[in-house]
């Protein structure tokens, strides 16, 4: 069981919204804004998380970067 | 459903405690830094749990990582489950590997993922018919 909606009132450049729209329709808006913000608190978590690491390791060089970045599969 | 980097548990071990698992927490942190500038998810398997929980002391640090809003856990379900499987019948492993079957079963969820993993060999076997799941051997 899903927890309860809450309802929030928020301004946005006007083109954002036409291309929003435009891309999920009316009905779709809600779902599509709840998981742009999910995502958003995700990334500063994890970003804030990175900063922790990197004052106490250090930053990864950029041969270990390059090493990660060939792990990725093409998509 | 997106890309995601899926930390298996020697990945969370070391991000819990980088400072007592440096070389593991050095890689697991590069991982993790590609993975945020790809935009990825973070997630950890639920099964994985179930080896790095070990007890108050120890789990004090496991909790803090899965507290950032940013690391969540992905419950094992039904589908993930008998893939995992599946996986085991096809290379004929015994259900020792059973955890590691639910991490690449968890990982095939997502358009692509990428699994940090201290146990590389057993998991390149798994995924090796996925070719949308990458390994990064810490």
């Amino acid at each position: 069981m899903g927890q309860p909606a809450a309802k929030l009132s928020v301004s946005v450049p006007g083109e954002l919204a036409e291309a929003v729209r435009k891309r999920v329709g009316a009905k779709g808006l809600s779902g599509f804004v709840a998981r742009a913000l999910a995502h958003e608190l995700e990334r500063e978590g994890v970003g804030a998380l990175l900063s922790e690491l990197e004052e106490q390791l250090g930053t990864p060089s950029k041969a270990d970067l390059a090493r990660a970045r060939k792990a990725w599969p093409k998509r | 459903m997106a890309e995601a980097l899926i930390l298996d548990s020697e990945a969370v071990n070391a991000l819990a405690q980088p400072t007592a698992r440096r070389v593991l927490a050095e890689r697991a942190s590069t991982i993790l830094r590609v993975a945020h500038n790809k935009r990825a998810l973070i997630r950890v398997p639920a099964p994985v749990l179930a080896e790095v929980s070990r007890g108050v002391r120890h789990d004090s640090a496991i909790n803090h990582l899965l507290n950032n809003p940013g690391v969540r856990v992905v419950d094992l379900d039904r589908v993930a489950a008998q893939q995992a499987g599946q996986m085991l019948a096809r290379l004929k492993l015994s259900s020792a590997h059973a955890i590691d079957a639910f991490v690449v079963a968890i990982a095939l969820q997502f358009d692509t993922a990428v699994i940090a993993t201290g146990d590389p060999d057993d998991i390149r076997r798994l995924a090796a018919p996925f070719p949308k799941i990458g390994v990064f051997a810490l």
